[in-house]
């Protein structure tokens, strides 16, 4: 499957990387590390050019994301909604969207680039909050363009090997996702054995809640 | 018998425990990741030449193994001029070849245009071997 659309983006050039970084933003699992450090390495040699690169590529990204919002604005929240109504949780869900208006601006920019597994999910939480989307676009054309320009220059430099590259920096990302969710779950479990307090996965109540 | 059971299972705080098999679970799968990492560091460090690939096109493969691009053009059978952007696949199927054949026809080349070997004159100044 890689292999296909890579030889379709050698073939065809920037209107295939717009349509596969769309998809890939909206949540369908593409090799999009792979394809920006083979785009930086057609950037090198001279069959792309680096500025219709970087504007297209952010701009498919970007157009991939505001899908995944759409969807959980419109039919996430609606799903939401009709769970909430029937088993409750209304509360939970209040406190949901208070935590996502106070830390969904760094979730989002960091979700783009550094945890990038992350990013479709943080997509449709976002709509399921109603997370504003002002805010959303801003932190989210941040973080896409620091994206596309952080991996097209490194294929650009590390031009004569992208697939070591991507599969290295495949293997870093899922190793900071793991400590990341590993290090905010551990110290949860550990305060709860600890206290006696009990493991709360309420997103709105910090690391524990009492008993 | 049973009803103390039930009790149990009612009364028994499964969230604490819950969230301890998925934090071992998590430290597993991210253990597994940094030792798939490591391996990608060695791998990096210790080959420079990257598996020739269907995605690849034949400029890609020549700045890849450093060799001049005529020399893979011409094992192909392809002018140097103006430069076949297409994928090896698409070349491989225009050609009717496999890709094992193409990546074998190319590796031939490659060695071929390596020391201990001369490399190959460019055409204008004769034919490559």
């Amino acid at each position: 499957m890689s292999d296909q659309l890579l030889a379709w983006l050698s073939l065809y050039g920037v209107p295939v990387l717009f349509g596969i970084l769309v998809v890939t933003a909206a949540g369908v699992p593409f090799p999009d590390t792979l394809m920006l450090l083979a785009v930086g390495s057609f950037v090198a040699q001279g069959e792309m050019s680096l500025w219709q690169v970087l504007i297209v590529g952010s701009l498919g990204a970007i157009v991939g994301d505001q899908i995944g919002y759409c969807l959980g604005l419109g039919a996430g929240r609606r799903l939401v909604r009709r769970i909430t109504n029937r088993v409750g949780g209304t509360e939970t869900m209040k406190r949901a969207e208070a935590f996502g208006e106070r830390w969904g601006g760094a979730g989002i920019f960091f979700s783009r680039w550094l945890v990038g597994p992350l990013g479709p999910w943080i997509n449709v939480s976002s709509g399921i909050t109603a997370y504003p989307w002002p805010r959303f676009l801003l932190w989210d054309a941040l973080g896409e363009v620091l994206w596309i320009v952080l991996y097209v220059m490194l294929g650009r430099i590390f031009n004569d090997r992208v697939e070591a590259l991507a599969d290295l920096l495949g293997n870093l990302t899922w190793v900071l996702v793991g400590v990341t969710a590993a290090t905010v779950l551990g110290w949860k479990v550990f305060r709860h054995f600890r206290t006696g307090q009990a493991v709360s996965i309420d997103p709105g109540d910090g690391l524990a809640q009492p008993n | 018998m049973r009803s103390t059971i039930i009790r149990t299972a009612r009364t028994f705080r499964w969230l604490p425990w819950l969230g301890l098999a998925v934090f071992l679970l998590l430290a597993g799968f991210t253990a597994f990741k940094a030792v798939d990492a490591a391996r990608s560091v060695i791998y990096w460090h210790a080959h420079r030449d990257e598996p020739i690939r269907g995605w690849m096109n034949v400029g890609y493969v020549a700045h890849s193994y450093r060799v001049p691009p005529h020399v893979l053009y011409l094992a192909l059978g392809l002018p140097h001029q103006p430069p076949d952007r297409r994928p090896l696949r698409v070349i491989a199927k225009m050609q009717h070849r496999s890709m094992n054949e193409i990546r074998a026809i190319l590796q031939n080349a490659i060695v071929h245009a390596r020391p201990p070997y001369p490399p190959p004159p460019p055409p204008s100044e004769g034919r490559a071997p």
